[in-house]
């Protein structure tokens, strides 16, 4: 008897039928009534008194919704579980095939968990009342079980001390170039949700050739996406091949001498959904945390504090990001990404051999 | 060979003085037993001796050289000399034969001479059949013969032996005892011999320097330490002496149980509180009181103990003096009766302190 | 002995519930390991996970790696750990007792918070270290004096916290040969040298050795440091490759099957040491050996110690110097001044990270339960064995000693194996944990308490049961009282132990029973060096307390080892 499901087991079934993207309409769309705080739930969320949410979202920033959540509704400690979305995936699965049921709220870097969550049947229908009203449709699931809690890039970044902008990569192509050879680092899709989409992006799109090439260039290696920039600011390396946008602006704002590329093939873009657990241990708590999530107060938390993008209308950009919209990026589809996701890990670790 | 010369020697580890200006001649070829209680200052001496420690003051001379001063100590293995350990010290790793050896081999004697004295020395202490062992598969007295066949074969100028015996059960000790001796005879090593167990030292030794409190309380031959013991210390470490003490009456006089213990030895002074030894085999009981004798006394026995070959009295004089007495088997008192005690005066022996 | 008739002994069954405990502890784990690694995915028999291990350069090549770490490390201890030993025993060495201090004080550093330590130190461009040299020489910002991800630097910071092992084994070897082997060795005309050379070395060889393995054994187990620092640089050891054969998709059947070269080489090894050090015992017989004379070392004395202070730099002054940098530090690559001074880290993992206070929870919880189960199995075994107090009281010892030739790792992958199925579902709870610690601690207690028992003279226990006492009550009013240093000391030691244990805690934890050590891992995979520096001088503020708290370092006297982390 066998208790590790298998991605590809589960989807072999449902791939059929999932289309190309993780918010494409299945044939018959039963997304529940939206739903706000109401006292009542809130009373109940209180007696509950803790919600626990998984997240792959950097920790400080974790650390700062959970507070500001707390703050709002006294009486509820958010404990925030961080880890590298791969591992938060692997963990849930190891619980929940152990009967372990301990995580509320999950959001995580790697949108195609969620179409296997789905299709385990183990995320709660539930719509916020701001998902509802303001979310555009690619933004969540017809079935009300997920929403895109937050979007971001996957970009090159360098350190402005070590390396002089006219001087700094443009293009991935550029990082190919022997004059970085030992100065990068990168991230690891088997840990980063970020880094697994980014590369299913990238090797669609640049071939895994240029993966080939950049194992090469002696990069060093880390596990998190919100590492490597991170690394630029210790100055231990020059330049991210990848790595978390939002981070480079966190670190910026705390005068970092840190700097953003977005690559001229375009940058891969990354959506983080949020979902709650059918077999939540405080299901009120996670209700009220998923309406939170959603509200225009937490969604502009993410993005000032953060440096995350938000897809709530009502939320404003930080003057001096550059727009989503006038930024070149590749195409998300976390169907392909589910499909891919295990032979990527595989080659990914051919190549750099970690 | 050479004589060893001690001169003021004098060891102190802080404000203690563990050797305490100790002068000792150890004539060339002769065997010195250095006996007293733990803690008197035996070993410190012969480690001195040895080179292992310093001393604080005075000198040790070994023949015309002077090996250890405050100012300047030669080595221990600069000083031509081998050592009988207490615990016996031998090398877990090395088997008997390379054990013995190692002093040989030290001094670069070529192969067929060390398998030569080897086999002499390993014949002569009866361990050639146990030549291959490893120290951990013999027994104690075994272990004691390589150690001592160790020491041996380097022929020393001087031989230093700590508590050699003490890890021996009774028999074999009294046994190893006269084997020391014997040997001591066939080779005549200048000997330096540290126990406390007189008679070992009885048995072995030219002469015994007993050892108190870091000095040396009295040297001379094995009977005359016995005979003439000089002061109280001596007495009772050596032969367990009844010690009494009283005011000198007269030249040859000490007040003792209503009357006066005639005496010898030390030069008394008149109302000097004097102590007298009086050997426990010495002292004759009688039922009646003897007529014509000096130093009779009447007293009651308090317990007799019969031991085979001897009797253990426990007597008691006029103002409460007990005495221990050791007569011969037949003389039976019961417990309680009175009876009269008769010393020689020449056994007598008083005391300088 | 008399045989008591009247009155119920309650000891037969205990210790016979004792032994089933102890078989149910070791067998299960290790008989799913065995199970799992000859079987595919559908649970049919089958070698290949076998073949696939040493013929694919994916497993292969970590295996060698590991191999190649544990022998370069083995080595330096020994270079490095015995002149030392030989140095604080036996010579007059100043300070020698702040040297024994300061290799305890590397002795109980957690080696991947060490790890973590060099990071700040020797990082190739923000490592402190190599800032200080680019300062100092002018040299081009590319150039670095040390890497540390590498595999040099690998084998170095394994080396900073393996070398104590070797050091504690030496060291005591040589407190105990008695002064009079060396000086019988003199009087006969050995020079120092000569009695170095044919005495004291040759005696302190098989020690040596011993250490030589236990080093070995400690390298190749060792979890943290390789995946702290062997990741970066891009290479796998064995355990890192097991812990990531975990990882989605789980590969349990193949982590299985290379847990087992690991299982058997370190049984192997530890037969080989207990070969080694049980041959010729001394035959020191009874009465006083001398002291031993110390070697003066004249002119050399302070080069001597200062050699010494300037080896105990990198597993101490410097990590612990970086860590409180880091904590005080803005931006953990900067020296701490005036304007990045900040309190904002401490502020930050005490009163922000929702982690902390539930790690720390966890963490003391199963310190104290573990310490305090490991003591009793181990005062009852050591009792049982001591005395033979019972028939086949060799097969409780055995069971007792039996997890020391589990390497944690590997311990983790059999307990998650074993207690993620019925009829155990322990997976998810701190009884899984405690498990795994209890086992992993208990020959180290035991073979504690057993020296301990040692000293109580069974004529003592003896003299209360002819009085009327029975098994039980003798060993409660008399030899418990007896023991009760040796009995604080075990506990102290297994509780420090729990802090610091890594390689089976990551197979095991979820999220609701992570402990500090786990977290501290979990911060260094995101890069939060600020917070792990915070959490880790907490941690070690933590166990110096207890240790202080035990008095002294115990298994500085007994040659018992703490596992690998």
């Amino acid at each position: 008897m066998r208790q590790h499901f298998s991605r590809r087991d589960v989807l072999k079934a449902s791939t059929s039928i999932v289309a190309s993207t993780v918010f494409a309409s299945p044939i018959r769309a039963a997304a529940p009534p939206p739903s706000s705080a109401t006292p009542e739930l809130i009373a109940a969320a209180q007696k509950e008194g803790k919600v626990v949410w998984y997240t792959s979202v950097d920790l400080p920033l974790a650390e700062r919704v959970a507070k500001t959540f707390e703050a709002r509704y006294p009486g509820i400690a958010v404990r925030v579980e961080r880890s590298g979305a791969e591992r938060v995936f692997q963990r849930i699965g190891q619980e929940y095939s152990s009967r372990v049921h301990a995580v509320d709220v999950v959001n995580s870097s790697d949108a195609a968990h969620f179409i296997t969550w789905k299709e385990d049947g183990i995320l709660a229908p539930f719509v916020p009342e701001d998902v509802a009203k303001h979310y555009p449709a690619e933004h969540k699931d017809p079935d009300g079980q997920f929403a895109s809690f937050r979007v971001w890039l996957c970009t090159i970044g360098y350190n402005t001390d070590l390396v002089k902008p006219e001087d700094a990569p443009k293009s991935f192509a550029d990082l190919l170039d022997p004059k970085w050879k030992g100065k990068m680092v990168k991230a690891h899709p088997g840990y980063s949700g970020t880094i697994m989409t980014a590369t299913f992006q990238m090797a669609r799109d640049l071939g895994w050739p240029y993966f080939e090439k950049l194992a090469q260039q002696n990069v060093m290696q880390v596990q998190s996406s919100a590492d490597p920039p991170k690394k630029l600011a210790l100055g231990e390396r020059s330049v991210m091949c990848d790595g978390n946008e939002y981070n480079l602006f966190q670190l910026m704002d705390k005068k970092s001498p840190v700097e953003v590329v977005y690559a001229t093939e375009g940058s891969p873009i990354i959506i983080g959904p949020n979902g709650i657990f059918k077999a939540a241990p405080n299901p009120n708590a996670a209700r009220l945390f998923q309406i939170f999530s959603f509200t225009p107060e937490a969604q502009q938390l993410i993005v000032d504090f953060g440096g995350l993008r938000s897809v709530h209308p009502q939320t404003k950009e930080r003057p001096g990001h550059k727009l989503l919209k006038d930024i070149k990026t590749l195409k998300d589809d976390p169907a392909g990404v589910a499909k891919q996701g295990e032979e990527i890990k595989a080659r990914y670790v051919k190549l750099f051999k970690v | 060979m050479a004589s060893v010369e001690l001169r003021g020697l004098t060891k102190r580890y802080g404000s203690l003085a563990v050797v305490d200006d100790v002068s000792l001649t150890i004539a060339h070829g002769s065997l010195v037993c250095l006996l007293g209680p733990s803690g008197c200052g035996k070993t410190t001496t012969l480690r001195l001796i040895a080179g292992f420690a310093e001393p604080t003051a005075g000198e040790i001379h070994v023949g015309d050289r002077l090996v250890s001063s405050p100012a300047r100590t030669v080595p221990p293995e600069r000083r031509q000399m081998s050592m009988i350990f207490q615990s016996y010290a031998l090398w877990p790793h090395m088997t008997v034969a390379q054990n013995v050896a190692y002093g040989l081999t030290l001094r670069k004697v070529d192969r067929a001479t060390i398998d030569q004295k080897l086999n002499a020395i390993l014949a002569t202490t009866k361990l050639d059949i146990l030549a291959d062992r490893y120290p951990g598969e013999l027994s104690g007295g075994q272990q004691q013969r390589v150690a001592l066949a160790r020491a041996l074969i380097v022929e020393p100028e001087t031989l230093l032996l700590d508590e050699p015996l003490s890890n021996l059960d009774a028999n074999l000790r009294e046994e190893m005892r006269f084997e020391v001796r014997r040997l001591h005879d066939a080779y005549r090593y200048t000997t330096v011999y540290v126990t406390h167990d007189q008679s070992e030292a009885m048995t072995t030794a030219d002469v015994i320097a007993v050892m108190n409190g870091g000095k040396i309380e009295q040297a001379g031959s094995p009977q005359d330490i016995y005979d003439r013991p000089r002061s109280e210390f001596v007495a009772r470490f050596i032969g367990s002496s009844n010690v009494v003490r009283g005011p000198a009456v007269e030249r040859d006089g000490v007040a003792f149980a209503g009357g006066v213990l005639r005496c010898n030895g030390a030069r008394l002074v008149s109302g000097r509180d004097t102590p007298v030894s009086i050997r426990q085999h010495d002292i004759r009981l009688s039922a009646t009181r003897p007529s014509d004798v000096p130093n009779v006394f009447p007293a009651s026995v308090v317990r007799q103990v019969f031991l085979g070959g001897s009797r253990d009295y426990m007597i008691e004089v006029e103002g409460g003096t007990q005495l221990r007495v050791i007569t011969a088997a037949e003389d039976d008192i019961p417990q309680g009766a009175p009876v009269f005690i008769q010393v020689p005066p020449e056994r007598c022996r008083a005391l300088e302190r | 002995m008399q045989r008591r008739n009247s009155g119920f002994d309650m000891s037969t069954p205990l210790i016979a519930a004792f032994a089933l405990v102890l078989c149910g502890l070791i067998l299960l784990p290790m008989t799913w390991l065995a199970y799992y690694s000859v079987t595919d995915k559908s649970g049919a028999f089958t070698l290949a996970n076998f073949k696939q291990l040493v013929t694919d350069p994916v497993l292969l090549e970590p295996l060698l790696t590991t191999l190649t770490i544990a022998t370069l490390t083995s080595l330096i201890c020994c270079v490095v750990a015995a002149p030392m030993g030989w140095l604080v025993a036996r010579t007059d060495l100043p300070m020698s007792r702040t040297v024994r201090a300061l290799v305890t004080a590397s002795f109980v550093t957690p080696p991947f918070l060490g790890a973590i330590a060099w990071e700040l130190l020797a990082a190739p461009n923000s490592g402190l270290l190599n800032q200080a040299y680019r300062a100092w020489t002018g040299a081009g910002s590319d150039s670095h004096l040390f890497n540390i991800y590498s595999f040099t630097g690998l084998v170095f910071v394994i080396s900073c916290y393996t070398f104590p092992y070797v050091f504690v084994l030496v060291a005591n070897t040589l407190d105990r040969i008695p002064g009079d082997l060396e000086d019988a060795s003199s009087i006969l005309g050995g020079r120092a040298f000569a009695t170095a050379r044919r005495i004291t070395i040759p005696l302190a060889m098989p020690a040596l050795l011993a250490g030589a393995l236990v080093a070995f054994l400690q390298a190749m187990t060792l979890f943290g440091s390789p995946a702290i620092l062997a990741l970066p640089a891009g290479f796998h050891t064995m355990t890192t490759k097991i812990w990531s054969l975990f990882q989605y998709p789980p590969k349990a059947e193949l982590a299985a099957a290379a847990a087992l070269p690991l299982l058997l080489l370190t049984v192997a090894l530890l037969r080989a040491e207990h070969k080694i050090l049980g041959r010729r015992g001394f035959s020191v017989v009874g009465g006083k050996t001398g002291e031993p004379r110390l070697v003066k070392l004249g002119a050399l004395r302070w080069p001597a110690l200062i050699l010494c202070i300037v080896v105990m730099l990198c597993p101490v002054f410097l990590p612990y110097g970086a860590l409180l940098n880091a904590t005080f530090s803005k931006v953990a690559s900067k020296v701490v001044s005036f304007d990045n001074f900040t309190f904002h880290n401490i502020e930050f993992v005490f009163f922000e990270l929702s982690a902390t206070k539930l790690a720390l929870k966890n963490t003391f919880i199963l310190g104290i339960l573990t310490a305090t189960i490991c003591t009793l199995l181990a005062v009852v075994t050591a009792y049982v064995t001591t005395r033979k107090a019972v028939p086949g009281y060799r097969v409780l010892g055995f069971l007792a000693t039996a997890p020391v030739a589990i390497p944690g790792i590997v311990l983790g992958v059999g307990l998650f194996l074993s207690y993620t199925r019925p009829p155990f579902v322990l997976y998810g709870t701190l009884w899984i944990l405690l498990i795994a610690f209890v086992t992993i601690a208990l020959p180290a207690a035991y073979q504690q308490l057993q020296t301990g028992f040692r000293t109580v003279h069974v004529d003592l226990e003896e003299a209360s049961r002819i009085l009327g006492a029975t098994r039980l009550q003798s060993l409660a009013h008399i030899t418990a009282p007896l023991l009760r240093t040796s009995v604080i000391a075990t506990w102290c030691f297994v509780f420090v132990g729990v802090m610091r244990e890594l390689s089976a805690a990551i197979m095991l934890f979820t999220s609701e029973t992570k402990v500090i050590s786990v977290l501290i891992f979990d911060l260094n995979e995101s890069g939060d060096l600020a917070a792990i520096s915070v959490l880790g001088l907490m941690m070690l503020a933590i166990t110096y307390a207890v240790v202080i708290l035990a008095n002294r370092v115990p298994g500085f006297g007994g040659g018992v080892r703490l596992r690998n982390t």
